[in-house]
């Protein structure tokens, strides 16, 4: 696309960018996380969450009400909104929506991969997969027994296709040869994503850029951490770190090269988007913890997304503050059902 | 009453419900609709609230007749809607009806359950026997086509085989047969051709009539489809892709004997499937149709039921706990009703101690209020879509009841269209009880609700076609033309006067295209035709110029007095609310700035009119140019249209130059005088919200009764009357900011009223280019 989106974004994606600007100020607010976390029981939220944008999504739902319902109603929304737009847009926007659900595409052929092994019924596993990443060949991934077979057989024509280039293999399909297989899916996914923003050109890079630099940055941080304490080889570590973010390549040599979380926290002090976000983390007992941290620095950087107009960034953004919003809910809601009131207020709140 | 002319007056009133009534009691007042409520609880967040388990209990059920609505309209079971509302329940009972609902409800899933399995299954067997049909000949078609099993070496001696040779050749030949719909047949066919690496045979055929998917329950297009395969792990790999693909398999009959047997045994049960379905149809039509009848009057009760409990959340009980307390903003002349309605309700419940109410004093701001009836509402309607004016403000309604149909006729001048327009307005208004008039389309409905206004600018639109002389963009001659063609010839004149005069003779008429008519010849101009504009205007050329000429002049005129119209009706405002120094200060500058300017150029036109004759009309000065010249100052000398224009115009010019600065300035220093000053000059009641006269009193009143009430007062927050800071800025801010929208507005506006000719002038011409285009011209204008 030519420079200076401002003259003819809103051509054709005016009447979608002024949807999801609506759709964001229906997120909860303070106030309403405070109220929820007063809430006794799950009836109780229910009845607060019906006088939000929630509305009365719960109503055709029997009693009792587990977390579980809510959490599916909620992402049944969430999808609603998506295919919403999604049906509404045109290129290159549509591609866009495309890349955003292939990230839960990955996470639920690695959820089905993973039941198969457990000699689940794939029936049981659907019920989990997250709605967004839904495609009619996932049923039959457990067909596969190689990755190659898994490409060959199953994704050769869903836009997943493209990232399995890097991981043709014929190992069998373990526990560990699944993640390792989802890690390097992602790496090529948001490589492939960036590149695909950073073509785009525009305020549509320049939103989108840092904050995949940063999930990418994000993965390498916790791939490292995941991978203290086992088997993985440090050569084989450093395969499956993306390379979009702003760690590369020094910052990801170094990575590779660690050995606990002190060395993590000494690479991450070179970077300064990084070192406060390590600082913050609390030691053991209390505190706030890598993930939250992370977390909070995404909401931070997609709420401010928003303050740029003309780019397809506020797609994104919304989506991750809308699942966000649905994972603190479903966390305040698991601490009332399951009577640990202690740890309420350990939601992330969307500022 | 002149309620139409300020909202009616408002009191807040305390009602103490006892609790065992206040169900009731508020049930009576709904049923009279007499007060507002005003939220006791706002800091108490909405699952917290007293009745929050009753409301709980009303949604649920909502949600049975919700679903009892949803099953009866997909069973065809028309919806009887009584015309009455009934009330809400009363709380005895509720517990039955809720049961009854509930038993209903179980009923009713269970019946529905059933039939949906018997369906389903039925389903299934039609699309087995359709599979059964149509895969019969894809073996035969398999032999016809013999290449395609020649690849297996076992088959190759024996090259024509019928379905039982090749049954010998091994188990490992394994069929999977099924339907498949249609929009996934093709990755279907793809994808077992990648996994299974072609040692598979997909054979495949549409089926004729599309058949309902057993479980979405959508009616697709379908294929039949099946495979052969070899060897146990394909077979098991090709399940695993069926049931991706949400196939429906049914077991492949291995011998024709079979698939016989199987076919006869499909079709029995089948027909016995058919039997019970219809038995348990017509079951469950039974129940919808019992249910139905009184679903809707459930609905409503329901929903009173709901809203009463949302009115009881706002209360806030008092200490002993007995006792309901509500607030309510109350008309004052409906108290009386409102005392009535309390003792109904108690005496309904029969409470051994009646609900009461006591009008308590406040300064806050009350509601607006304006009753309105069939006529007045939709004047009511267009005022409120600009915004809602504030306690008994003079409420402009009452006037636009002239103003607007008014405003539109200028526009819509002719009294033929008007009064078609008229008619249908009255038969809108003489059938208004018409059940189907109510309930109609969006744009008959939108007619429907203006009928009145409809009505009156149809009748204004005859009066204005009458002055403009247009019945359907013609003129009516009715009491003959003021004009005298005749007299334009030399014979009717002593031959004296001849001379001065351009007459017309025969070389004239003949040789000239346009010929002028000279008013200032005695007997060609008799004098003004007696309503209206004098028809032969219809005849000249210069038609358009002339009526231009005098619809803008009326245009502005209109629009100045409409204008000063309604700064005047400020002037009540200020006048009402005791703040005389707003008239002074705001009014009186606004309406000086206004007349000095546009007062004068009405004044100049008027003049102009009466002044030239047709004699002197050659020697009239322009008005516009006269105007422009007012604010250009120009060197050379003028001749105005009175003598000493030139000085009145100055001395408007700083009349209004002086009153820009007082609108600017005034008011915001005055209040800031009087701020600054009231501590030494005692002016102790200049306050700036509503006082009434005996507001001291009331203000000590409603002291002592927050002391008396102690701790319970203090607890509702939106009691404290929030008390205005005074804030010199902020009031120099609004008070800048309006200035500028009135000045600017004052031109801009009275442009804009230019839009009454224009608009005016597009009706004419367009009836006139196109009759057929008067619609549009109309949706124009009404817009």
């Amino acid at each position: 696309m030519l420079e200076g989106a401002e003259l003819y974004f809103n051509v054709d994606h005016g009447y979608l960018e002024g949807l999801v600007r609506g759709c964001k100020a229906g997120l909860l607010t303070e106030r309403d996380y405070v109220n929820l976390v007063q809430c006794e029981t799950l009836e109780d939220l229910k009845i607060h969450l019906q006088t939000t944008d929630y509305g009365n999504f719960l109503a055709n739902q029997t009693n009792p009400l587990t977390v579980s319902k809510i959490d599916t109603e909620m992402r049944k929304k969430l999808c609603s909104e998506f295919e919403y737009f999604r049906n509404h847009s045109l290129e290159p926007l549509s591609t866009f929506f495309t890349y955003m659900t292939c990230s839960y595409m990955i996470d639920n052929v690695i959820l089905l991969m993973n039941g198969a092994l457990q000699k689940k019924s794939v029936k049981e596993i659907l019920v989990k997969c997250h709605p967004l990443g839904r495609f009619t060949e996932m049923e039959a991934v457990n067909i596969a027994e190689t990755p190659s077979d898994l490409f060959n057989a199953v994704l050769i024509e869903t836009p997943l296709a493209p990232f399995f280039q890097d991981c043709m293999s014929e190992n069998i399909l373990d526990e560990l040869n699944i993640e390792l297989l989802r890690n390097k899916l992602y790496k090529s996914y948001l490589e492939a994503f960036y590149k695909f923003c950073k073509n785009h050109g525009d305020v549509t890079a320049e939103i989108m850029c840092p904050i995949l630099e940063f999930e990418a940055d994000r993965r390498a941080f916790i791939i490292t951490l995941n991978s203290f304490g086992t088997e993985l080889s440090k050569e084989e570590r450093e395969t499956l770190f993306p390379t979009c973010g702003k760690l590369h390549p020094e910052g990801l040599r170094l990575l590779a090269q660690a050995e606990d979380f002190e060395q993590m926290k000494r690479v991450a002090e070179h970077y300064g988007v990084y070192k406060p976000l390590f600082e913050a983390v609390g030691d053991g007992s209390g505190g706030k913890t890598l993930e939250d941290v992370f977390y909070e620095h995404e909401v931070q950087m997609n709420v401010l997304a928003f303050n740029r107009q003309f780019h397809y960034g506020v797609f994104y953004a919304y989506t991750k503050l809308k699942e966000q919003e649905m994972r603190n809910i479903v966390w305040i809601a698991e601490c009332i059902s399951q009577r640990h009131r202690t740890k309420i207020n350990n939601y992330i709140p969307i500022l | 009453m002149g309620s139409l002319f300020r909202s009616e007056t408002m009191c807040l009133a305390q009602l103490f419900l006892q609790s065992g009534t206040a169900y009731e009691c508020l049930s009576a007042l709904g049923e009279k609709g007499l007060v507002q409520f005003r939220d006791l609880n706002q800091n108490v967040s909405s699952f917290q609230r007293k009745f929050v388990g009753e409301v709980k209990r009303c949604e649920e059920l909502e949600r049975i007749l919700a679903y009892l609505v949803q099953e009866i309209t997909r069973a065809d079971i028309p919806l009887p809607e009584g015309d009455a509302s009934p009330p809400a329940p009363p709380l005895k009972q509720v517990l039955e009806m809720q049961e009854q609902l509930q038993k209903l409800e179980v009923e009713l899933r269970e019946v529905t359950k059933n039939k949906e399995k018997l369906r389903k299954n039925l389903l299934e067997l039609i699309e087995y026997t359709h599979m059964l049909r149509v895969t019969r000949t894809f073996v035969k078609r398999n032999v016809e086509f013999e290449p395609t099993y020649e690849e297996f070496p076992a088959l190759e001696n024996d090259s024509l085989l019928d379905y039982s040779s090749m049954q010998r050749l091994g188990a490992k030949l394994g069929f999977v047969s099924g339907l498949i719909s249609q929009g996934k047949v093709e990755a279907f066919e793809k994808m077992l051709w990648r996994v299974c690496k072609g040692y598979t045979i997909l054979t495949y055929a549409e089926l004729d009539e599309p058949l309902e998917d057993p479980e979405t329950g959508e009616v697709i297009k379908w294929y039949v489809f099946l495979i052969s395969f070899w060897g146990e792990q394909i077979g098991y790999k090709v399940k695993k892709i069926c049931d991706c693909y949400h196939c429906h398999i049914y077991p492949y009959p291995n011998t024709a004997e079979e698939r016989r047997e199987i076919q006869e045994g499909l079709n029995t049960r089948i027909q016995d499937l058919y039997t019970v379905l219809h038995k348990t149809e017509d079951y469950l039509r039974q129940v919808l149709c019992k249910a139905a009848e009184s679903v809707y009057s459930r609905v409503i009760q329901v929903k009173k039921m709901k809203a009463i409990y949302h009115m009881l959340n706002m209360c806030s009980f008092d200490v002993t706990n007995k006792c309901l307390i509500a607030e309510v903003w109350c008309p004052e002349a409906d108290l009386h009703a409102l005392r009535c309605a309390l003792e109904e309700g108690s005496r309904e419940s029969g409470a051994t101690i009646p609900s009461f109410m006591n009008i308590i004093p406040t300064k806050e701001t009350p509601p607006t209020l304006i009753r309105t009836n069939k006529f007045t509402e939709g004047f009511q309607n267009i005022v409120d879509a600009y915004g809602v004016g504030s306690y008994r403000e003079v409420n402009p309604a009452l006037f636009t009841i002239v103003t607007f149909p008014f405003l539109f006729a200028v526009m819509f001048g002719d009294f033929g269209h008007g009064f078609v327009m008229f008619l249908f307005a009255l038969l809108l208004v003489l059938n208004e009880n018409h059940p189907r008039l109510s309930q109609s389309q969006e744009i008959m409905r939108m007619f429907f609700n203006g009928r009145y206004i409809l009505l009156l600018m149809g009748l204004f639109s005859v009066y204005t076609g009458l002055i403009y002389n247009d019945c359907f963009s013609k003129s009516v001659n009715l009491f003959g033309s003021g004009w005298n063609v005749s007299a334009m010839y030399g014979a009717a004149h002593a031959p004296s006067e001849r001379k001065k005069m351009v007459l017309w003779n025969d070389s004239v008429v003949r040789h000239n295209r346009v010929l002028q008519l000279d008013p200032s010849i005695p007997g060609v101009f008799r004098g003004p035709y007696p309503l209206g504009i004098d028809p032969i205007w219809n005849l000249a050329t210069n038609r358009l110029t002339f009526l231009n000429s005098f619809k803008m002049k009326m245009s502005v005129i209109l629009g100045i007095i409409h204008m000063t119209f309604g700064v005047i009706l400020g002037i009540f405002n200020h006048l009402h609310f005791r703040k005389k120094f707003n008239i002074y200060l705001v009014s009186i500058p606004e309406l000086l700035f206004m007349l000095c300017i546009f007062g004068h150029l009405i004044f100049m036109i008027v003049y102009k009119w009466l002044l030239y004759s047709a004699e002197t009309s050659r020697v009239a000065p322009s008005i516009l140019i006269e105007f422009i010249n007012m604010f250009l100052f120009p060197t050379s000398e003028t001749n105005g249209l009175y003598p000493g224009q030139e000085h009145v115009q100055r001395l408007l010019l700083v009349v209004t130059a002086l009153s820009v600065p007082v609108l600017f300035l005034g008011k915001p220093l005055f209040l800031l005088w009087l701020h600054n000053g009231r501590s030494c000059f005692g002016v102790s009641r200049s306050g700036y919200t509503l006082v009434r006269k005996d507001s001291e009193e009331e203000v000590s009143l409603l002291g002592s009764q927050d002391i008396e009430e102690g701790n319970h007062q203090m607890e509702d927050g939106c009691r404290e009357v929030t008390c205005e800071e005074f804030n010199f800025g902020e009031i120099l801010m609004t008070q800048v900011i309006h200035s500028i929208e009135y000045c600017l507005g004052c031109i801009s506006n009275t442009a804009s009223y230019l839009r009454l000719w224009a608009l005016s002038l597009a009706h004419a011409h367009s009836e006139k280019l196109a009759p057929s285009e008067e619609d549009d011209g109309e949706e124009e204008t009404d817009s």
